[in-house]
């Protein structure tokens, strides 16, 4: 701040910043700003520093700087990790649900908008829309509820309805491998409304002028779409792609624990149910501490891989 | 301006919110320093607080677990003997576990707290989590005298550790020492010509019989008719068939090595039991979904209330519990005056016997002390007080005309309070209050078994009576080993249990062909799990007190 200039009316920029000036006109923005700061801060750094449980002994009584370090330099509770069959099965459910759901997951609510797009009766399209928001606002507990109503073997309505016109009963929910179907059928249909509003924003911010120039042009229905919609929003499906990679290892935990049962565990443990399992019921906080962090970390490489790529193949990315 | 004002007033707020974050830092706390001689007659000089868990059972049109009669009663009392203000906690019933956990870990737990989880207590205690009650009643046993006597040194002293000398638990008792039964529709037996069964073939027989009835039995609904039920926890729902195909001549120690899984999953002979289940499940004698559903769901209590159920294995009062909402009084309202379960008793081991493994006094609920209690010594009065015999006595029937009768030859019969009332009980006998007493106990043991047969509102003292006679019937109660701690048990409990559960359930539905090659699969994943160690420690440490003895003398 050596150079102060006095007088300046425009912003200062980079070469002679005038922070004086700049934070005199702008202070009410920032006091602003400070509140989420704060929020964040509180909320989601200061918690931060117990992710060093992950390489300690934890001890309910002491504080953390009292604890003392785990064996092997600290990573003790990851090699125990790495060496338990249990986690490296959830690991693999866990990347195998989420790859799943990604690859079915993922197309459909971008489909789902662009078939809203086309419908030109506003009734019907707006009651389609409410429809396919709703389940979204259920709980997993609720839908497991409806799941055992429908899909149980012996008393649920579809199978009933199987068996009654001759067929055998289907174990949707019993069977390790259907099992995973109805996990992902039940995901996609809980979500694929609601996650179609963003693209739906999307679309709708495309200039209309471009499809009346495409309509001169002689273009049909799907060129329109091919040509125009889907060019339009790639930025919101990359960014979009880009998030979800990130979330590869993380997992939500209501679903899967929902929705699991003992007979097909071997498809069903992941993660999250696994750390609840085993760090809240059975008291292991440092072990699942340090899963935790390792699905943070992986998760982060992800993030960063995928924005990295994106923006190598000329896409804005999130940063 | 305005917008100043505006910014000002955020920034207050904020500083507020930080002040408040920052405010609340929890130290360690110790015992605390209370002293005897801090007493005048058994009384406080000042007014003690303590808080005292007790289970929420969610039960429709329960009292409030934490303000009713009861609690009212013990408060009251409390306060005049000792000067202690009492504070009641709830605790979900059926996630007890997790919710100590985390107010444990929040130090937030009550001052005396109960569980079913002596590992958990064990594992809090090791990172030093809980108070020793040893040096505790060292100090103060001579004024527990109602504690003494109720649970004499067998059950206070249950959990000592040898190897150190700690407490870290005293065991409730066991009033009543019955277990498990089975259940049977006796209106179906009679409608299709059937004694009730002897044998496990008889009760096979039987099963058969209402799956190939249905049509008469249900009408409409036949193709809902179960005739054997188990639901979530099928180790426990088949005890009675699991603990028949074991050795009756079985050591104390054979017991106790593969005593980890207390559903008796690694004992020699479970899997020629599930071997049974499995092949009942195949024949369609066995309710279909019964694993898709989790703890605490009521699904198949519903289905015995409408009459779909024709036989079931669970507490030897099961059918008879929460007066009219009771299976008993349901079944009676919806299908007919003469349906009713009936306890059977025909789960015969090789010699022939109807053997059925009961706890000991101890090893039902775990009391202790959470490291941030400060009112030690006002906690065990606490103990004291509510082991005083009269005070059970009272909690657990009530005042005659309300909560019960006194019938002719002396026997006194429960009667379900009112709806929405102070009255009502939430758990059979108030043995949720009655921490340090589960089972009706009324001071005299004849008047206590006159009663209990009566302390089933809704339910015929009669079938009750015969549940009683059963559930006692060739008892066979657990020892108390007193080994060191098994190091490998720790925080395996959890994760071991849901092994067990998945080995039952998927080896009771695999297909015939299957079913060794999913069970094998399932031993082995519990075993190399943890379970092979646990076993391994168990043979040790059993062996390091006992030698090459197989038998505890007690």
């Amino acid at each position: 701040m050596k150079n102060v200039t006095s007088g300046e009316t425009s912003l200062p920029v980079a070469k002679s910043f005038n922070w004086k000036a700049y934070f005199k006109r702008y202070w009410q923005l920032y006091l602003l700003l400070l509140l989420p700061m704060t929020y964040l801060l509180v909320f989601k750094y200061i918690p931060m520093k117990y992710v060093l449980i992950a390489f300690k002994k934890y001890s309910l009584v002491q504080s953390l700087g009292e604890m003392p370090w785990a064996d092997n330099h600290g990573f003790q509770y990851f090699i125990q990790a790495f060496h338990n069959k249990d986690f490296l099965n959830a690991l693999k459910n866990t990347v195998g649900l989420n790859l799943l759901d990604l690859i079915i997951g993922f197309p459909i609510p971008i489909i789902f908008a662009l078939i809203l797009n086309e419908l030109n009766v506003k009734w019907f399209k707006k009651t389609i829309q409410t429809i396919a928001y709703m389940p979204h606002f259920l709980s997993w507990v609720i839908i497991y509820g409806l799941a055992l109503q429908l899909f149980a073997p012996a008393t649920g309505f579809v199978n009933m309805l199987i068996t009654n016109l001759g067929g055998e009963a289907v174990p949707f929910l019993n069977d390790p491998h259907k099992w995973v179907g109805t996990y992902i059928f039940l995901g996609v249909w809980q979500s694929f409304g609601w996650n179609s509003i963003i693209y739906l924003a999307a679309i709708a911010g495309i200039s209309p002028e471009l499809y009346e120039a495409a309509s001169v042009d002689g273009a049909g229905r799907f060129r329109k779409m091919w040509h125009i919609t889907l060019p339009g929003i790639k930025s919101t499906i990359i960014v979009l792609l880009i998030m979800a990679l990130g979330n590869i290892l993380g997992s939500a935990f209501d679903r899967p624990f929902a929705l699991q049962n003992h007979l097909v565990m071997q498809n069903a443990e992941v993660l999250s149910t696994f750390v609840y399992r085993n760090g809240i019921k059975g008291l292991q906080f440092s072990l699942t501490t340090a899963v935790g962090l390792f699905q943070s970390v992986v998760g982060v490489i992800f993030l960063l891989g995928a924005n990295w790529l994106s923006r190598k193949f000329g896409e804005r990315g999130i940063w | 301006m305005k917008k100043r004002i505006v910014a000002f007033a955020l920034a207050c707020v904020m500083g507020l919110g930080m002040v408040a974050c920052g405010g609340k830092s929890s130290g360690k706390s110790g015992g605390g320093s209370t002293g005897s001689d801090e007493l005048v007659d058994g009384k406080f000089k000042e007014t003690k607080h303590i808080t005292v868990e007790v289970y929420d059972r969610g039960i429709d049109g329960q009292s409030d677990p934490i303000n009713n009669m009861y609690t009212d009663y013990i408060k009251k009392g409390m306060l005049e003997d000792h000067n202690v203000e009492v504070e009641f906690v709830s605790v979900p019933r059926w996630t007890e576990t997790e919710e100590i956990n985390n107010l444990l870990a929040s130090g937030g737990a009550p001052d005396i707290c109960l569980t079913y989880s002596f590992p958990t207590i064990q594992t809090y205690a090791n990172m030093g989590g809980v108070l020793d009650m040893k040096p505790m009643l060292d100090e103060y046993g001579d004024e527990l005298t109602n504690l003494n006597n109720w649970l004499g040194d067998t059950n206070i002293y249950w959990n000592l550790k040898e190897e150190n000398g700690n407490l870290w638990a005293i065991e409730g008792k066991r009033a009543n020492n019955r277990r498990i039964l089975t259940f049977m529709r006796k209106d179906w037996l009679d409608k299709l010509g059937l004694e009730e069964p002897k044998t496990i073939d008889e009760f096979h027989d039987c099963l058969v019989a209402f799956r190939d009835n249905a049509d008469e039995l249900l009408g409409k609904d036949a193709k809902k008719m179960v005739p054997f039920s188990i639901s979530y926890d099928a180790g426990w729902r088949a005890a009675l068939l699991i603990e028949s195909q074991m050795d009756p001549k079985i050591t104390d120690k054979e017991l106790y090595v593969n005593g980890f899984d207390d559903r008796k999953l690694t004992q020699k002979g479970t899997k020629e039991a599930v071997k049974i289940l499995n092949d009942w499940y195949n024949d369609g004698l066995i309710w279909k979904d019964f694993a898709l559903y989790t703890a605490g769901d009521s699904t198949e209590d519903d289905m015995m209330k409408a009459g779909y159920v024709g036989a079931f294995q669970h507490n030897w009062d099961y059918p008879f519990r929460n007066g009219e909402d009771s299976i008993q009084a349901n079944l009676k309202r919806m299908v007919g005056d003469d349906a009713k379960y009936v306890a059977v008793d025909c789960f015969e081991n090789s010699e022939g016997k109807t053997l059925k493994y009961v706890d000991s006094t101890a090893g039902d609920r775990k009391i202790f002390f959470p490291a941030t209690n400060e009112e030690p010594l006002a906690s065990l009065l606490y103990l004291d007080w509510i082991s005083d015999p009269e005070h059970i006595k009272y909690l657990q029937i009530g005042d005659e005309g309300k909560t019960h009768k006194i019938l002719d030859d002396g026997a006194i019969e429960v009667i379900a309070a009112p709806q929405g009332s102070k009255e009502i009980m939430n758990s059979g006998n108030n043995i949720d209050y009655t921490i340090t007493c589960n089972g009706l106990s009324l001071g005299d043991e004849d008047l206590t078994l006159l009663s209990l047969a009566h302390s089933y509102p809704g339910s015929d003292p009669a079938d009750v009576e015969q549940a009683i006679e059963y559930a006692a019937t060739n008892t066979k109660p657990d020892k108390n080993e007193k080994v060191q701690e098994i190091v490998a048990e720790n925080g395996m409990g959890e994760a071991l249990r849901v092994k067990s559960e998945v080995a039952f359930d998927t080896s009771i539905v695999a297909k015939p062909a299957d079913f060794d090659k999913v069970w094998d699969a399932a031993i082995e994943d519990y075993l190399s799990s943890g379970g092979q160690a646990i076993i391994d420690e168990r043979i040790q440490k059993f062996e390091a007190k006992y030698g090459s003895a197989t038998t505890i003398e007690e």
